[in-house]
């Protein structure tokens, strides 16, 4: 059978990213399979017999001790599919009913959206300093940077929303 | 000797850090712990990549499991002599409970 290849783009959002490894499983048991990542919300799924595969994905940005952690997932029998934004893509066949996790505690789980939290927590200060820094000088509100401005104001504002959903999701594993 | 005080921050272990030390007490990279553990707890217990992965890091930080060797990409752990007071402190409260909960005779 001749292989084909289809692209889709979608989205997700990290307190929600169950959802997206449900649909990559799904895609699978309809015969598409993850092949590869491209830019953010890019996915390029190979044709292929319908497959029982689990998805996880996993976050870290840990750059110095890549190999010995990609290493301990290839011999735990995940295959690394490819990397997003520092989100991992892991894929394993399932064995009978079983389902395998990366995360085998909620504890443990819990410290993965820590680190998405913590990533974002960095980056907080410089996109807070270009919305609240004023204009240098008198601007009306249709110049070009009042209007990046707003843009990047409304950018905040969704930010802070994602960081308080992401902290509702630790909170919600840690009570667990 | 470590001060009660430094043990007793740890505790309770999570069911999977006690058999993460347990299975330390020999030198074993990543895997071969996984492997190890699903023998020591009978089946009960299984270790995924993730939860395994972050425990290396954060035990190796606090100073309770440290790296002895490199094998292919693969580290080698092993107990240190906190670590194996903290295991034993840990060993010791369940051990309370286990015997206490066999005297109410269920």
């Amino acid at each position: 059978m001749e292989k084909k290849m289809i692209q889709k783009f979608k989205w997700f959002w990290a307190w929600n990213d169950e959802k997206e490894e449900a649909w990559l499983g799904q895609m699978a048991s309809e015969g598409w399979h993850l092949k590869g990542l491209g830019l953010p919300g890019s996915y390029i799924f190979e044709s292929g017999a319908p497959r029982r595969d689990v998805y996880r994905l996993d976050y870290i940005n840990n750059r110095s001790d890549y190999q010995n952690y990609l290493q301990l997932f290839k011999d735990a029998g995940w295959e690394h599919i490819g990397v997003m934004g520092g989100w991992q893509y892991f894929r394993k066949a399932m064995q009978g009913d079983l389902v395998p996790e990366i995360y085998s505690d909620n504890a443990s789980k819990a410290q993965k959206y820590q680190r998405v939290l913590i990533f974002l927590v960095i980056l907080l200060p410089a996109l807070t300093m270009f919305v609240v820094r004023p204009a240098t000088e008198a601007s009306s509100l249709f110049d070009l940077y009042s209007i990046l401005k707003t843009i990047m104001g409304f950018f905040l504002i969704f930010y802070v929303y994602a960081m308080l959903r992401i902290f509702r999701r630790i909170l919600q594993l840690q009570k667990k | 000797m470590a001060q009660e005080k430094d043990i007793r921050k740890f505790l309770p272990l999570s069911e999977a850090t006690s058999y993460i030390l347990l299975a330390l007490n020999e030198p074993l990279h990543g895997y071969a712990v996984m492997q190890k553990i699903d023998k020591l707890s009978e089946g009960t217990v299984s270790v995924g990549p993730g939860t395994l992965y972050g425990a290396f890091t954060t035990l190796e930080r606090d100073g309770l499991i440290t790296k002895v060797g490199d094998e292919e990409r693969r580290k080698i752990f092993k107990l240190t002599p906190f670590g194996r007071q903290v295991l034993k402190a840990q060993i010791r409260r369940l051990d309370i409970l286990v015997r206490q909960a066999q005297s109410t005779g269920d």
